[in-house]
């Protein structure tokens, strides 16, 4: 049988030489051709018939990929290793240097065999066919609502009561701060009044801007412009969220 | 719904209506069982589509069930002239395929160590046919990209889940590796 591989391996390469997807697929057809057992490779034939498969692809102009280079001196290194006396510790376990390569291409057998099962496989499960899901109208699960008139009312009178909480809850605060703060709101109130006695329009963000004056002074002058509004010396205008307040007079019946 | 067979029946019918496969979680949401309950009357009903006589089975799809039509009907149904051919993969897709199936989640370069070639088209052209997707990312330098297989992958190849994927000679290889000869 050996006779007969080392005859052949010459003209080996004329039966399939392009085909293979890289250095373990050629690796592998080689260690199967000469029915070799993969844990116990005879480096040093698989060795030359492996660059005898290099040589005639050279030979015929292919291109050879790096890979099939890397592979090419990863076993030459082995056979050199193998042939060479090792001079090392005696207590040292001796390590097969074909180990690493046995290992990767148990790996590579072990998906090389999936993927024949997998093609062998597919072969009956094409042969299923499944349906087009349903096109199902949204609606089905939509949920209708259940609301009556009473309901709607308790809603907003609870709304109603929340709102009226929370106006409750600012006027214990601006108490608070008339108590607590430096600046005085009255002061500010009043300051505000002799503005407005003018005549004029105020732009909220020109009298108090952060600019000039501190965080409390605006919110005090803020307040101050609510507490005018609630006389009813003035009228607020905002336009839009965080647009600016325009502070008009209103004209009282003293003045 | 107590009784099995009205059970049975709403299970097939919501199938047959979704085409595509359906949750676990969702089928025992609509028949109102629990998830174990589910899944044993999901097993006696696919061991009845397989021994009586019908032209379509059920699938287990990971945690998903699927219809579909039994494999043996298929020149049957050719004759509809609704055939469609679906392009084979290369072999190096099939074992790009392998490697990922056994391997998952696996980055590229395992993948790319195990062949001892690039893969990186092959992985893409599998992705692009929903065999396998991005899982996530492995934590470490460079964050690489790590793939595993999709439901559409069991789909085609007849698994009922990953862990169905037949394992090659798993202890054979520990053995021998164990006394491999030192020369």
């Amino acid at each position: 049988m050996k006779n007969e591989i080392a005859g052949s391996v010459h003209n080996a390469y004329t039966i399939k030489l392009d085909n293979f997807e890289g250095p373990f697929d050629l690796l592998f057809y080689l260690i199967e051709k000469n029915q070799i057992d993969i844990y116990d490779i005879p480096i040093l034939e698989i060795t030359d018939q492996y660059m005898d498969y290099l040589f005639a692809m050279q030979e015929m102009d292919l291109d050879i990929a790096s890979e099939f280079l890397v592979m090419a001196s990863t076993l030459l290194h082995i056979k050199s290793k193998l042939l060479l006396p090792s001079k090392k510790e005696e207590n040292q376990e001796e390590i097969d240097p074909r180990e690493e390569l046995i290992m990767k291409l148990v790996e590579y057998k072990k998906a090389k065999d999936l993927a024949s099962i997998l093609q062998e496989k597919e072969k009956t499960w094409k042969k299923v066919y499944y349906k087009l899901p349903e096109v199902l109208p949204e609606s089905a699960f939509e949920v209708i609502l259940d609301v009556t008139p009473s309901l709607l009312m308790e809603c907003y009178q609870k709304c109603m009561q929340d709102y009226h909480d929370k106006q409750n809850d600012v006027s214990d605060k601006m108490g608070r701060i008339l108590a607590q703060e430096k600046v005085s709101l009255k002061l500010k109130v009043r300051e505000l009044l002799v503005k407005l006695k003018k005549g004029i329009k105020i732009c909220f963000s020109q009298v108090y801007s952060l600019k000039s004056m501190s965080r409390v002074e605006v919110a005090t002058g803020f307040l101050a412009t609510l507490e005018v509004a609630k006389l009813g010396r003035a009228t607020i205008q905002q336009k839009e969220e965080f647009g600016e307040i325009y502070i008009k007079p209103k004209r009282t019946k003293e003045g | 719904m107590d009784n099995l067979r009205d059970i049975e029946c709403a299970i097939e019918a919501v199938l047959f209506a979704a085409g595509d496969s359906v949750s676990i979680e969702k089928i025992s949401e609509i028949v109102n069982q629990d998830k174990k309950t589910t899944i044993s009357i999901l097993s006696g009903m696919e061991m009845k589509y397989k021994n009586s006589s019908r032209g379509i089975m059920l699938r287990q799809l990971g945690s998903n069930y699927q219809l579909c039509t039994k494999p043996e009907y298929d020149e049957h149904i050719a004759c509809l002239g609704t055939s469609r051919k679906r392009q084979g993969l290369s072999q190096a897709a099939y074992e790009v395929l392998s490697i990922i199936a056994y391997h998952q989640p696996v980055t590229r370069a395992h993948i790319e160590q195990i062949r001892g070639v690039n893969s990186d088209n092959v992985i893409s052209t599998l992705a692009e046919k929903n065999l396998v997707y991005e899982i996530g990312r492995q934590e470490g330098p460079g964050r690489p990209k790590l793939y595993g297989t999709t439901e559409e992958f069991l789909r085609v190849f007849g698994f009922n889940s990953i862990s169905d994927i037949p394992q090659i000679g798993m202890n054979e290889i520990k053995m021998v590796m164990n006394d491999i000869p030192v020369d």
